[in-house]
């Protein structure tokens, strides 16, 4: 069992900042920011300092080699693991929410419940969850599977319940570990169409993890590149393409070659490994 | 999957242990008309058994009635103790690593040997053969539930743990309706092993009855040489057991068929 680590890194700042950035739904984003962060477990270095800004409503991609901590890094932005050094800003009331890679459903309830996972967890009132959960469920397409298992469910259905659970609980910021690296590409194109329509939307605060440097570009305002382990961060880029962003955007010639310059940082930092 | 398939199936799951069970009766008949056909005592035919099953059937199936409420009981209170030990262990590395090792000697320890100790305590009688049913149906339903409960995802226990849930509610909503497939499996190979318990119970022990379970009469008719009755006993018991195992994996499949495989 996880113990349940109290969010005390939010620190000090966390409480100021508490003050200055309203919680979405009252007006302003949630910005999230880290300085010095850094993890080690034991004599393993997973994370090296790490200074980030996540503007609040914005959508940052981190890509890196596997084991570089970046599941570390959304770990303790979640305030599921306490950072060895540094301290993360967040505002103390922020609600989070996290998409795991495998959708990390309950098989025993139906979608309908399984929506309602986390808001149940938070308390949040039977009949709100319900209205709740129908209207994320509807907003990823799956309305009318109410009452389906999620073993009667395809892998991009499986997703799409995940997000719609997570994006139900109407959080501030959303965490997202490889979420799309199990699903076929057809899927996967329109997965992150609708991801980004629900980000859009809802105004959250993302944070995306991948491998698919493509998918990186496609979605973030700002793509982040992590050096092999132990991992830091070694390239920034800001991505232009602003919030209306149509699938053609994908053959564009700048979003080829901003793909081809993070690719390239990407190698650059398996190289020095 | 279509009606037909599924009931070629069914037919299939019905048929194929029946023609078993008919090869396996006649091969009976043939050994006990030719080379046991003058030594009956040793292998009576077929037909001698459903004779004796007849003659005695009040006596048999009271006895088999002793041998249920025993098995019955000696699982239930396995059940109760099995699935608590294992949620108590769940919950904490110490007491696992404390207790676990004595729940596996629980199930080394020589049953026949302890029977007399058992006695010692408990007296001849009823409560003694329960008590020897629930030992020997103990360990699978420990070991099975701590295994399933201690199964759930790395990312759901995660999940559990950042939106603030508690111990009791990830045990509530997380560790024991995604251990229950693994409950039932230990249930499930329990349910045969607490007709065993209580019929060595029985005969280790005898039963508070006057007349006895189906371990005392099995005795009986072995004091006896009425070699039909014994078989005709043996049956019971088996397919005693037989019930009490088709009617946990109903039980089972009520309560997971829905989402698990296993169970469908
Ligand atoms: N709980 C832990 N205990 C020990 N080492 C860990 C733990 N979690 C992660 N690590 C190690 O930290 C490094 C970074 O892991 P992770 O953040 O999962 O990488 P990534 O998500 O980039 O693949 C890896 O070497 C991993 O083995
Ligand atoms: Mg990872």
């Amino acid at each position: 069992m996880m113990p349940g680590i109290p969010l005390q890194e939010r620190g000090e700042k966390a409480a100021a900042a508490a003050a200055s950035a309203p919680r979405r739904g009252r007006g302003g984003a949630v910005s999230i920011a880290l300085s010095g962060v850094s993890k080690r477990f034991d004599d393993i270095v997973a994370l090296e300092p790490v200074d980030l800004t996540i503007k609040g409503g914005s959508f940052l991609a981190i890509v890196g080699p596997s084991g570089c901590g970046k599941s570390t890094l959304l770990r303790i932005i979640a305030g599921l693991i306490a950072p060895s050094s540094g301290a993360l800003t967040l505002p103390g009331h922020a609600v989070g929410a996290f998409v795991f890679q495998e959708a990390a459903l309950l098989p025993w309830r139906n979608v309908q419940a399984n929506a309602e996972l986390v808001m149940e967890l938070e308390n949040i009132p039977k009949a709100e969850r319900v209205k709740r959960a129908r209207h994320a469920l509807a907003q990823v397409g799956l309305e009318g599977f109410e009452r389906r298992y999620p073993h009667q469910l395809s892998g991009g259905m499986k997703m799409r319940l995940s997000l719609a659970r997570a994006m139900a609980l109407r959080p501030d910021f959303l965490l997202l570990d490889e979420p799309l690296a199990a699903v076929d590409e057809l899927t996967r194109d329109q997965l992150q169409d609708e991801l980004l329509a629900l980000c859009r939307s809802s105004g959250v605060t993302a944070v995306l993890v991948t491998h698919n440097v493509y998918e990186a570009v496609y979605l973030a305002d700002q793509v982040v590149v992590m050096s092999a382990r132990p991992g830091r961060v070694i390239d920034r880029f800001d991505v232009p393409f602003g919030d209306d962003r149509a699938p053609e955007l994908r053959s564009s010639p700048e979003f080829v070659s901003l793909a081809a310059a993070v690719s390239a940082s990407l190698r650059k930092g398996r190289v020095d490994d | 999957m279509t009606d037909r398939l599924a009931f070629r199936r069914t037919a299939l799951n019905i048929a194929a242990p029946l023609f078993v069970a008919v090869a396996f009766v006649g091969l009976w008949y043939v050994l006990s008309v030719t080379v046991y056909a003058d030594k009956a005592f040793l292998l009576p035919g077929p037909v001698a058994v459903i004779k004796a099953m007849h003659r005695d059937f009040g006596t048999i199936l009271a006895a088999t009635l002793v041998t249920f409420k025993e098995a019955f009981s000696g699982y239930a209170a396995a059940t109760l103790l099995g699935i608590s030990a294992a949620a108590l262990m769940s919950q904490s590395r110490l007491l696992e690593r404390s207790f676990y090792p004595y729940a596996v000697l629980m199930q080394t320890v020589p049953v026949v040997a302890v029977a007399p100790l058992i006695v010692l305590w408990f007296g001849y009688g009823e409560t003694s053969v329960i008590i020897v049913s629930a030992i020997i149906s103990l360990f699978p339903i420990i070991n099975n539930t701590l295994l399933g409960l201690q199964s759930a995802s790395s990312s759901l226990v995660e999940l559990f743990a950042m939106h603030k849930a508690g111990r009791l509610t990830a045990f509530r909503k997380l560790r024991l309706p995604g251990a229950v497939p693994n409950i039932i499996a230990g249930l499930r190979i329990s349910a045969g092993l607490s007709v065993v318990g209580a019929i060595v119970g029985e005969f280790l022990i005898g039963s508070g009855n006057s007349r006895g379970g189906l371990g005392v009469q099995i005795i009986f008719a072995q004091g006896r040489m009425d070699t039909p009755l014994l078989f005709a006993e043996v049956i019971f018991a088996t397919f005693l057991g037989f019930g009490f195992f088709i009617a946990v994996s109903l039980v089972g499949r009520l309560l997971i068929g829905h989402w698990h495989e296993s169970a469908r």
